[in-house]
């Protein structure tokens, strides 16, 4: 797992190739340039702080007991690979992890699936009320899980869903945001292409698949990384309408796992290492996307 | 532009449109109207509905509990707002400043976005473990008495910096879109004029940044208020004394652990109108500013 976490750090440092101007920018011609060298230690220190509690969580989840009072304690431990073993395995983590990834794939693939659709007939099609059915998607945005999710609940419970995939994905398909970016893309993209497509004789779906998706890769990570970030977090929800633990999520879980683990403080090493496991997939899909992250983001604002 | 509406099967439209429509009205807009409904209602499991008009208003509006709790989720919100932005401008701006390298220190800054706020609540939770938390033994060592869970300005304290922690990413990535838009000519000519870092900041920047800031302002809100459930429930469940008891967490509670049903759909409803207030704002203000835009 450490090793993972590092390999993708690794892969972030080297990617970036500014830095390998850095080191020689800051000394050569006149010398040191002192005012970046203070940003850069300021930089630096801050975004330490911002990684010193993981880090922390990551040096815990190697010890065999969780007891960190100073910062003489910041020695890895060398129990890492047995906790791992025992929080995925013997205390059933793993279970936990399969099912927030099932959900998460669900969600991203189906948001991504009907948002698509949409976003196709809200650019390309006419017909009456258009702006009426963009608006009434793009009302959901003020009706979010906290708001509804007691009714929600019992509507659920008595469609039988409660316990089931159904439960924690169908509920997330509709989503504001996706078909928003995606209309927003597609509407950049020259309308002379779709009026080259029509005088072909291309239609409607055709067009979706052999052009805008095409067209669109950037996006389409971009906003699958949003969806699988948001659907991966989600907590309140499932604690709701899950309560049977073989279908509980990673979020829910650890709390399971601090419940499970025996008392006192080695129970802490088995949370730490439950931290570490349900942080990585969110966070190995920033790191490795962040180019079509960022642009994506940028789209949703406007 | 209209060009671009180039299929006209009104069948077919309806047909593509269908499956997002059809979730929107099952899962979203049906619930909250059956909130407004339930709200009405005394409702709980195993039994009928019965009736009971404005009853559970009544009964919110009689709560001392329901107000404290309010004022602690608006503290609460207000609090995450300022805290967020002030850490995510202060970063933005040093990783804006640097030459050389940017990219790197820009994904260890944006990275706390993927947090989720589970592990987030419950590291910070270790961190501040009354006998084996590193904070707590140097916060004490400083000569300062820490009871992190059983005094609620420091529980108070404790859950608002670990949801400050997660958010500050999410900031980040917006506010250096938002620097790398203003205009280099602008920031330019305030350096050959000697115009100081700082004053580079709040005199160049951050107006040119406004409707990003106020979009910022909404979305840190609206995380306030209803993104800080995990943490809640993991950190304090709401104590001591209802310290750290947010709407939200009140909300959950008087449904799933009261299972008063009616009571908790006119606290939904509540909450309904408190986002959208915050949307109202947020369109209104972005409105006026999108001279800006970028």
């Amino acid at each position: 797992m450490l090793g993972t976490l590092l390999a993708l750090l690794n892969a972030a440092v080297e990617s970036s190739r500014e830095t390998v101007g850095a080191a020689g920018r800051l000394v050569d011609g006149r010398g040191i340039d002192a005012d970046q060298v203070g940003l850069h230690l300021l930089a630096g220190f801050s975004v330490f702080l911002l990684v010193l509690p993981v880090l922390v969580a990551l040096i815990v989840s190697t010890k065999q007991t969780g007891i960190v009072t100073s910062v003489g304690d910041l020695v890895p431990g060398t129990a890492g690979a047995a906790n791992y073993r025992r929080a995925l395995l013997e205390l059933g983590f793993w279970r936990f992890m399969v099912n927030s990834f099932v959900m998460s794939v669900i969600i991203v693939v189906g948001k991504l699936l009907i948002s698509l659709l949409a976003a196709l007939v809200i650019v390309y099609y006419r017909f009456p009320y258009k702006n009426a059915v963009f608006l009434f998607v793009l009302f959901t945005l003020l009706l979010p899980v906290p708001v509804r999710f007691v009714p929600l609940y019992r509507l659920v419970v008595e469609m039988g869903w409660n316990n089931s995939f159904l439960a924690i994905t169908v509920p997330y398909l509709a989503s504001a945001t996706t078909v928003f970016i995606l209309r927003q893309h597609f509407l950049s993209i020259p309308a002379s292409l779709v009026e080259a497509a029509k005088l072909d004789g291309v239609g409607p779906l055709e067009f979706l698949r052999s052009v805008l998706v095409p067209m669109s890769r950037g996006i389409l990570v971009g906003v699958s990384v949003i969806m699988f970030v948001y659907a991966w977090n989600q907590y309140l929800w499932p604690l709701v309408v899950i309560d049977t633990e073989g279908q509980q999520v990673a979020q829910v879980g650890l709390n399971l796992l601090r419940g499970q683990a025996s008392s006192g403080e080695v129970a802490w090493s088995m949370v730490m290492a439950g931290s570490v496991l349900t942080l990585i997939p969110p966070l190995a899909l920033l790191v490795l996307f962040r180019r079509p992250l960022l642009e994506t983001f940028t789209i949703q604002q406007k | 532009m209209a060009t671009r509406e180039v299929f006209t099967d009104r069948l077919q439209a309806g047909a593509l449109l269908l499956p997002t429509m059809l979730v929107s009205v099952v899962f979203l807009y049906y619930p909250t109207l059956r909130a407004v409904v339930l709200s009405l209602y005394s409702a709980s499991f195993a039994r009928e509905d019965v009736f009971v008009g404005p009853e559970n208003y009544a009964r919110l509006l009689a709560s001392p509990e329901y107000f404290t709790s309010a004022a602690i989720s608006v503290a609460f919100a207000a609090a995450i707002v300022v805290g967020v932005m002030l850490v995510a401008l202060y970063v933005t701006f040093l990783v804006h400043e640097i030459d050389y390298g940017r990219s790197v220190y820009l994904i260890s800054a944006v990275w706390p976005y993927a947090l989720p706020p589970a592990v987030a609540g419950l590291v910070f939770l270790f961190l501040v473990h009354p006998t084996i938390g590193i904070v707590t033994t140097y916060v004490e060592a400083a000569g300062l008495e820490v009871n992190w869970f059983s005094d609620g300005p420091q529980a108070f304290l404790v859950v608002l910096v670990a949801a400050i922690w997660k958010q500050v990413g999410y900031n980040v990535i917006f506010m250096t879109a938002a620097m790398n838009n203003v205009p280099a000519s602008l920031t330019e000519t305030a350096k050959l004029d000697g115009v100081s870092r700082t004053k580079r900041l709040f005199r160049v920047y951050v107006p040119m940044m406004s409707p990003t800031l106020v979009f910022l302002v909404v979305i840190n809100t609206i995380y306030g208020f209803f993104g800080t459930f995990a943490f809640v429930d993991l950190m304090t469940k709401g104590g001591p004394a209802g310290a750290t008891n947010v709407l939200i967490y009140d909300l959950w509670r008087t449904a799933f652990q009261f299972y008063d049903f009616g009571l908790a759909s006119a606290k939904s409803v509540v909450l309904f109108v408190v986002v959208g207030i915050l949307m109202y704002v947020q369109f209104r203000i972005s409105d006026r500013y999108t001279f800006y835009g970028g």
